[in-house]
């Protein structure tokens, strides 16, 4: 290893371009938009283009990513990667860094690679596709941001490239776009996501007043942290990993994600993004480690998740349904493992099932013309138990109870404070309104009318006026009738004058000259 | 930089739009009249760009003023001047105002009996009114350019407006704006006699400022300028016209007044700074207006049936954010407020400058008249998909940063109120792409969405301006907190050093 060790200085001094590793994918995530705007891909001439923008994006992450790995065999050891300021929070900076360690190098490599590969699978697999550019633009943010969550120091960042994965997760499940169907399962699927990630802004947020930084190495801080700090802090991400890994009780999104061309449900849930919570805690393992009855809590919703994950798999009737709850049960083992203490285990695992699934879900399309033997039937302790086998293909009603007890309310509410709006506070602000019925019999051939509870009370006080005018009238002799007359007829020229705009402009505009 | 500080840049900025208006006003047959309020608008976007080049960045205190005595028996001034937390602002009205009038290009003329010129001209007038809210630095200067904002604003929502509704929708802006001038007024009446106690009157800002005012007199001037400026930004009880606005103005025009927060400015700019114990006093308050309008914005948008209503209510928990942002007093949440406010500028008036080339295409933005906008119109839903975006602050967007500051900021001086933003984080995901879905994406329903023509370059160009800079300050924000930062940082020691 000699030449290694001789290569060793110049393979480390490469790690100082590690901010390329996500904006490659970025830029030709760039490059794809460019190219739409000015109309340059037509047909399937401009597909082999596409598909190379985004492929060289991908390969240059990974062959960059290999060159580091290389020198980390090589025994570099790496310092954390500061390239300036981004954000400054209060005396707090946001810094571009980046952390290449034993957590990261594998964990971006194995992104790298399995998008590259996915991106090399989609090129034919989506040959003649309406949304083909759509879909690589898709991948391209998502490998972006995923790379961005695996390689950055802090969490801020991370958190960037929480949500690129998440609306890249949008994008391409309703690539389908016409489909109702799938764009409700997209929103469906954004909108749980979107639940995690406040989870993790509430973890940025306390980080940043109780620990004073969002670096993830000092996060766990020195010690001193009081514990009941220490469990906010760290249940806001938790919250957030449980999200994006699909655990219990937020599983049922991943199973509405499957929606999306097969590649990207390779890449997002089969392989990548539903690890993107187990690297998290990883990330956080000193933090955890001193929280115990949050870690407890990881291994209660772990253990959960896998047997429910393992009795959802057995009854669906689909391969990317049976496949997607059997990665939700083993990504259930990574958060037991996690629960347990042993970080370097959930690590491992991780990294080898996604690999493993990656293939599985590439192949699945295919799977029934490799596999010749008929389906495999219920287990027949599971077909014995009637009420077990309904719960389980109802998947434990977890997403009605969702539904019921968080959507339709939300809902409800938000007609009842359309209604709110409609019949209370517009009237009580005195809102004309069109489909108001008219009020009285003769108040069609009134010139005004009075609306709402200011103007009502205008109204009246000004009827009032009028019936003492025109009784000092009736009563009054003929002397004060006429000069009234006159100056009521003065007053009605000035009157029809002043409704013309210009007029009423002029006035106002003098009311204010008055003013000042 | 020293020789263009010289100039005075601002009255230049101020005269541009009003003798534009007049010119258009003048020639407003003429076919050429949009070309002259179109060269009017973009000299001034020149101008205000120029502002930001000469402007010193280190400096917290009010800059390139300029002054004239106006009534000089009652010692009220022509006073204008910008700092770093109402700079940016200029530019934003600029360019806003440059996409109102590409938006109104030519087909004013169809649409209506009257001369296409008056639109342009009554929209520079409306420009040169909102700059010099921006600007202006004497209170009553201030509440003369606040109030003629109006005028303009009437005619173009009456006479220009969309549907049966647009008579009233005026009548009911000009009435509700009205009223919250009389606290408005009020409250800047009671500062200025609280502050002379026998000496002459003092209208201007920063002598204002300077002298602080009895603690008693405080709450009263705080609280009816609260009212005042809450009528525009709005507060929740106070809100229902903008909805009604919303259905009634021109979209190009409601682009301008959603997308350019006049009544969080006031806050920033008065009643917060010249009441600064009361306002620290009741900052509950202002913590639970945000909040409130946060939560109601967030669940009145998701059961909308107007993509135009839609954008009204999330308008509303933008400024909510803000309220809450405000409450907080520290510096990165005050970062956080502006930069917010500019996102907003740029968000929300690019989202409905689209609609407004929507409107005119589908002759509907109603949600059960569209669907399938995609498939005809991928450039329009692209642009208004980004908007959106950055509108629900996703990270990439100037929407992210701003958000951020403010939930942690909030967060650690309101919890309960900065959890109830985490939850307008879920509500705004919703309220915006739930729409989004049936509207643009989904099988195609109407003919008229079928035939209609994607974006013409014209207009491309309008929307791509602040895509960019949605998409350049999203990538690195750092230089555009760092030019807000010493004005925030006095502003927030003014109020910490009571």
């Amino acid at each position: 290893m000699d030449w290694l060790e001789a290569l060793l200085p110049a393979l480390a001094a490469t790690t100082q371009l590690v901010w390329l590793v996500p904006l490659l994918p970025l830029l030709a995530a760039a490059a794809i938009v460019a190219g739409l705007l000015l109309r340059r891909f037509n047909g399937d001439a401009g597909e082999p283009v596409i598909a190379a923008m985004a492929s060289a994006g991908a390969l240059g992450a990974l062959l960059l990513l290999l060159v580091f790995d290389l020198a980390a065999l090589g025994g570099a050891a790496f310092e954390p990667l500061v390239f300036g300021e981004w954000l400054r929070i209060g005396a707090i900076p946001v810094r571009l860094s980046f952390v290449l360690d034993a957590y990261s190098l594998p964990a971006a490599t194995m992104v790298a690679l399995v998008a590259w590969m996915a991106l090399r699978f989609s090129a034919t697999y989506l040959h003649r596709e309406s949304g083909f550019p759509r879909f690589f633009l898709g991948m391209c943010l998502f490998l972006a941001g995923m790379l961005l969550i695996v390689l950055s120091a802090n969490a801020v960042l991370a958190f960037v490239g929480w949500e690129l994965a998440g609306i890249s997760s949008w994008l391409l499940i309703a690539y389908n776009w016409e489909r109702p169907l799938a764009t409700g399962n997209a929103l469906f699927v954004f909108l749980a996501s979107r639940v995690g990630d406040a989870g993790f802004v509430l973890g940025i947020g306390l980080a940043v007043w109780s620990a004073g930084t969002v670096e993830w190495v000092w996060l766990a801080g020195d010690g001193s942290m009081s514990t009941v700090t220490a469990r906010l802090l760290a249940a806001g991400f938790v919250l957030a990993a449980l999200v994006k890994s699909a655990q219990l009780p937020f599983t049922p999104w991943i199973a509405r994600a499957l929606e999306g061309p097969t590649p990207s449900s390779a890449v997002f849930y089969g392989s990548l993004m539903v690890h993107a919570g187990v690297y998290l805690l990883c990330r956080l393992q000193g933090l955890l480690l001193q929280v115990p009855d949050l870690l407890a809590l990881l291994a209660v919703v772990g253990l959960t998740t896998a047997l429910y994950g393992g009795l959802c798999a057995l009854v669906q009737s689909d391969v990317k349904s049976a496949l997607i709850f059997s990665v939700v049960a083993q990504v259930g083992l990574m958060f037991f493992c996690c629960g347990l203490g042993l970080f370097w285990l959930a690590a491992v695992y991780s990294g080898l099932h996604a690999a493993w699934r990656a293939y599985q879900f590439l192949l699945a399309p295919a799977y029934m013309h490799l596999v010749r033997r008929p389906a495999r039937p219920l287990p027949r302790w599971l077909a014995a138990q009637r009420w077990c086998y309904t719960a389980v293909l109802q998947r434990f009603w977890i997403e009605a109870l969702a539904n019921s007890l968080l959507t339709r309310p939300t809902l409800a509410l938000g007609r009842d404070v359309r209604a709110l709006d409609e019949r209370f506070i517009d009237p009580l602000v005195g809102a004309p309104r069109d489909d108001e019925p008219v009020l009285g019999t003769d108040a069609s051939d009134q010139l005004i009318r009075g609306h709402g509870l200011a103007g009502r009370a205008l109204f009246a006080f000004a009827n009032r006026l009028q019936r003492l005018e025109s009784r000092l009238l009736l009563s009054g002799d003929g002397a004060l009738s006429r000069v009234l007359r006159r100056g009521v007829g003065y007053a009605d020229a000035i009157e029809s004058l002043l409704e013309q705009p210009r007029y009423l402009m002029l006035m106002v505009m003098a009311t204010l000259v008055v003013i000042l | 930089m020293a020789e263009l500080a010289a100039w005075p840049l601002l009255s230049i900025l101020l005269a541009l739009p009003v003798a534009g208006a007049l010119l258009t006003g003048l020639l407003r047959r003429a076919p050429w009249a949009q070309w002259i309020a179109l060269g009017t608008a973009a000299s001034t976007l020149c101008c205000a760009l120029l502002i930001v080049a000469a402007f010193d960045r280190a400096d917290p205190d009010f800059q390139l003023l300029d002054s004239a005595d106006w009534v000089s028996g009652l010692n009220v001034r022509y006073l204008v001047g910008v700092d770093g937390l109402s700079l940016l602002f200029l530019p934003a009205t600029a360019l806003l105002f440059c996409g109102a009038i590409v938006a109104g290009w030519r087909v004013r003329a169809a649409a209506s009996p009257l001369a296409p010129g008056l639109y342009f001209a009554l929209l520079l007038l409306l420009e040169a009114a909102t700059l010099g809210v921006f600007c202006a630095l004497d209170s009553i200067l201030f509440f003369f350019c606040w109030e003629f904002t109006l005028l303009p604003l009437y005619f173009l929502v009456s006479l220009w407006g969309l549907g049966a509704g647009r008579q009233a929708a005026a009548v009911r802006y000009f009435l509700v704006m009205l009223a919250g001038g009389v606290p408005l007024l009020f409250g800047l009446l009671a500062l200025v006699f609280g502050q002379a106690a026998g000496g002459a009157l003092v209208f201007d800002l920063p002598t204002l400022l300077a002298t602080p005012l009895p603690e008693s007199r405080q709450y009263l001037v705080f609280l009816l300028l609260l009212v005042g400026f809450g009528v525009k930004v709005p507060l929740v009880p106070l809100h229902t016209w903008l909805p009604s606005l919303a259905m009634g103005a021109p979209a190009a025009v409601t682009a301008l007044l959603v997308g350019l927060k006049l009544g969080a400015y006031g806050l920033i700019r008065f009643a917060i700074p010249l009441a600064p114990i009361a306002a620290r006093d009741l900052h509950w308050l202002l913590a639970g207006f945000g909040t409130v309008a946060i939560l109601y914005g967030g669940v009145a948008a998701l059961v909308q049936s107007n993509l135009r209503s839609v954008l009204a209510y999330a308008s509303l928990a933008h400024v909510g954010l803000v309220l809450l942002g405000l409450a907080a007093f520290s510096v990165s949440a005050l970062q956080g407020v502006l930069l917010q406010l500019l996102n907003f500028s740029l968000a929300a008036g690019g989202s409905f400058l689209a609609l407004s080339f929507l409107q005119r295409r589908t002759a509907s933005t109603d949600i059960s008249q569209l669907g399938g906008l995609l498939r005809s119109m991928p450039v329009l839903s692209g642009f208004f998909l980004l908007f959106g975006l950055a509108g629900i602050g996703l990270p990439g967007t100037s929407g992210f940063p701003g958000e951020l500051l403010i939930i942690v900021a909030a967060l650690h001086t309101h919890t309960g109120a900065g959890l109830a933003a985490l939850f307008g984080m879920v509500l705004a995901a919703a309220g915006f792409l739930a729409p989004f879905r049936q509207a643009f994406l989904g099988p195609t329903r109407n003919p008229d969405v079928a035939d209609a023509d994607d974006l013409l370059p014209r207009e491309v160009a309008v929307l791509l301006v602040p895509s960019l800079l949605i998409l350049a300050v999203g990538v690195y924000p750092l230089p555009i907190l760092e030019l807000i930062r010493p004005a925030a940082e006095a502003w927030v020691a003014a109020l910490a050093g009571l």
